[in-house]
């Protein structure tokens, strides 16, 4: 979890990843976020990420974030 | 029977509200689907089969699919572990090529009615210029209303049963209530099964609420239509009909007023849309979300015509980022000359086919074309020039999120629209160079003073008339902005208050509106692409 925050920190150090649980739903990020942030976790956590995923539900927090990469890594 | 006119407010849609409120809750959800069937058949007659037979297509490939994976998931279960991948792997290829399948033939239908005879005339165009003896003959095309939007509503339904988003449905009912609905079918917006088909075929109660907040609504997008939008068609029509006649400010005016034509014309006619959904209890995604308040071409176009952008984002823009191609190109890119180079390799190749496809949407022309290529132009850069932007302004002490850099990016967008919609509304593509360049080559201010705006078609009555009604729509953007509901507040107001508001909303539409004789009725401009 500390290196998908990092990550975050990385892209956007101004918004709060502990608490924050509307990231797609306030517009905190958009598409172009999105697709850095993909290509960085599936390099970090060694993931594949398709469109499938990409739906706010897998975004909006980083809790939300970190459970996607965990079913990913289990599959 | 367009969503303005008499017989659709006065005659058509109470009718059904009838029909539905005493029919019982079971087959509310039949008299919706021969409402629009009916709706359908009054404006493209026979050409209903093949929103019909669309509707049976994605119903048995929908069916299709999710027996497949039903199929796997049984087969899955009496095999070992290390059988389970191959049969994954081939059951994975079967549902991939049954969805090419379904993009294929939605996709081809609408490019082969509507792009058919545009294609043809170009590829002639070269072959004569090539010295080639054949021609591709042109066909008479009839192109049923609304195409374009239950072909990407219908594409949307496949791809998202395929990877599982949504649950196919076995009731077509409900699936050709989805295609077919009569608010939504001439300019949308685009609907996902999941928003609207539940609710659709469930038949919900009429409620006092929804019907008194659904009509307001309705009279609000009349306003714009008729008070603002169909004022300013004669004079939009004149200058580009004939702007060999015009030039510099007259074509600045036809391009401002153009775009807010556009504006009060599209999000008028989904205001009706979304406000007759509210009727039925039904809730249509919002499409607009004061777009002129934006900064940037990019968040222009998450406020402007939303659900189409994010139909874009959703089917092309992800699915072209995350194909394996780009995705290494991107990693090459990145492991050479650094992250942000990755990412500008990534958002290249998913922006061109996000805006060319967005181009070729709106219509048969170079121009328009040219317009989804100039946003994908402009957006690139943006992206491009982005760190050097910051790096600037940290340098120069220069805080972006400051007032005055707002209203710089606010009055930089507006002429990026204008420009955009100056080509898009152009007699084709030249026309519209013709006239950008006119801008600067005929530029006269006196154009202002000499009352040559006063001989566009409209009269000073109509200027005031729209200047009113913008005033209004920009106060309610405002408040909207500000995240105040009118419509909530005003419902708390005491009777008379409230009721006087509801007369004076009628009221200004009725008297300040652009019908009756004199005018003429004024087609939907969204409905035409």
């Amino acid at each position: 979890m500390e290196k998908l925050l990092s990550i975050l920190e990385d892209l956007n150090s101004d918004i709060d990843y502990e608490t924050e649980t509307k990231l797609i739903d306030n517009g905190l990020l958009d598409s172009m976020s999105i697709l850095s942030l993909v290509s960085d976790l599936e390099d970090a956590f060694d993931v594949e990420i398709t469109p499938v995923e990409l739906v706010p539900d897998n975004f909006n927090s980083a809790r939300a974030m970190w459970q996607m990469v965990q079913r990913l890594q289990e599959a | 029977m367009s969503y303005s006119s008499i017989l659709y407010i006065c005659i058509f849609l109470p009718a059904v509200i009838l029909l539905y409120g005493i029919t019982p809750q079971r087959h509310r959800g039949k008299i919706l689907l021969a409402a629009s069937y009916l709706f359908f058949y009054m404006l493209s007659g026979k050409l209903l089969v093949y929103l019909i037979l669309s509707t049976f297509s994605i119903h048995h490939i929908g069916l299709w699919l999710s027996s497949c994976r039903r199929e796997f998931e049984l087969e899955k279960r009496q095999i070992p572990q290390e059988q389970r991948e191959p049969l994954k792997k081939a059951y994975t290829a079967k549902r991939r090529k049954i969805l090419l399948f379904a993009v294929l033939l939605h996709v081809g239908m609408l490019l082969f009615l509507k792009y058919f005879n545009f294609f043809g005339t170009n590829v002639n165009h070269l072959l004569q210029l090539l010295s080639v003896p054949i021609q591709i003959p042109q066909l008479k095309l009839a192109v049923p209303l609304g195409i374009s939007f239950y072909t990407l509503q219908a594409v949307s339904y496949i791809v998202d049963v395929y990877q599982g988003k949504t649950e196919a449905d076995d009731n077509i009912g409900r699936l050709a209530l989805y295609m077919a609905f009569f608010p939504v079918i001439m300019e949308g917006p685009i609907c996902r099964y999941s928003q609207t088909a539940p609710d659709l075929y469930q038949g919900k109660q009429l409620a006092y609420r929804n019907v008194t907040f659904g009509y307001q609504r309705i009279v609000w997008g009349l306003f714009k239509k008729l008070v603002i939008a169909d004022r300013l068609n004669p004079l939009v029509k004149t200058i580009f009909e004939n702007h060999q006649d015009y030039g510099g400010v007259v074509v600045i005016a036809g391009a401002v007023l153009y775009t807010f034509q556009l504006y009060a014309d599209f999000s008028g006619c989904i205001d009706i849309t979304i406000g007759t959904g509210e009727i039925f209890g039904v809730k249509i995604p919002e499409n607009f979300r004061q777009p002129f308040f934006s900064k940037t071409a990019s968040e222009f176009w998450r406020r402007w015509h939303i659900t189409l952008g994010t139909w874009f984002k959703d089917y092309i823009f992800y699915p072209v980022s995350l194909t394996h191609f780009v995705k290494n190109l991107s990693k090459k890119t990145k492991n050479r000359f650094g992250k942000h180079a990755g990412q500008i390799v990534t958002s290249a190749f998913a922006l061109f086919g996000v805006w060319f496809c967005n181009g070729l949407w709106h219509g048969t022309g170079w121009n328009y074309i040219f317009f989804g290529l100039y946003y994908f132009v402009l957006i690139l850069l943006g992206n491009i020039f982005e760190p050097w932007i910051q790096s600037a302004a940290d340098r120069l002490h220069i805080d972006r999120h400051s007032r005055w850099y707002s209203c710089l990016q606010r009055i930089k967008l507006l002429l990026i629209v204008f420009t955009g919609e100056l080509f898009f509304r152009a007699e084709g593509l030249r026309a519209g160079t013709d006239m950008f360049r006119s801008v600067f080559t005929e530029f006269d201010l006196s154009a202002l003073t000499d009352g040559s705006l006063f001989s566009l078609g409209i009269s000073r009555a109509d200027y005031l008339a729209v200047l009113a009604g913008f005033a209004v729509v920009l106060l309610v953007g405002i408040l909207h902005e500000k995240g105040i509901s009118i419509r909530e507040r005003a419902a708390r107001w005491g009777i008379i208050r409230r009721w006087s508001f509801y007369y004076g909303a009628v009221l200004a539409v009725v008297i300040f509106g652009a019908y009756g004789p004199g005018y003429r009725a004024v087609d939907l401009i969204y409905a035409g692409f």
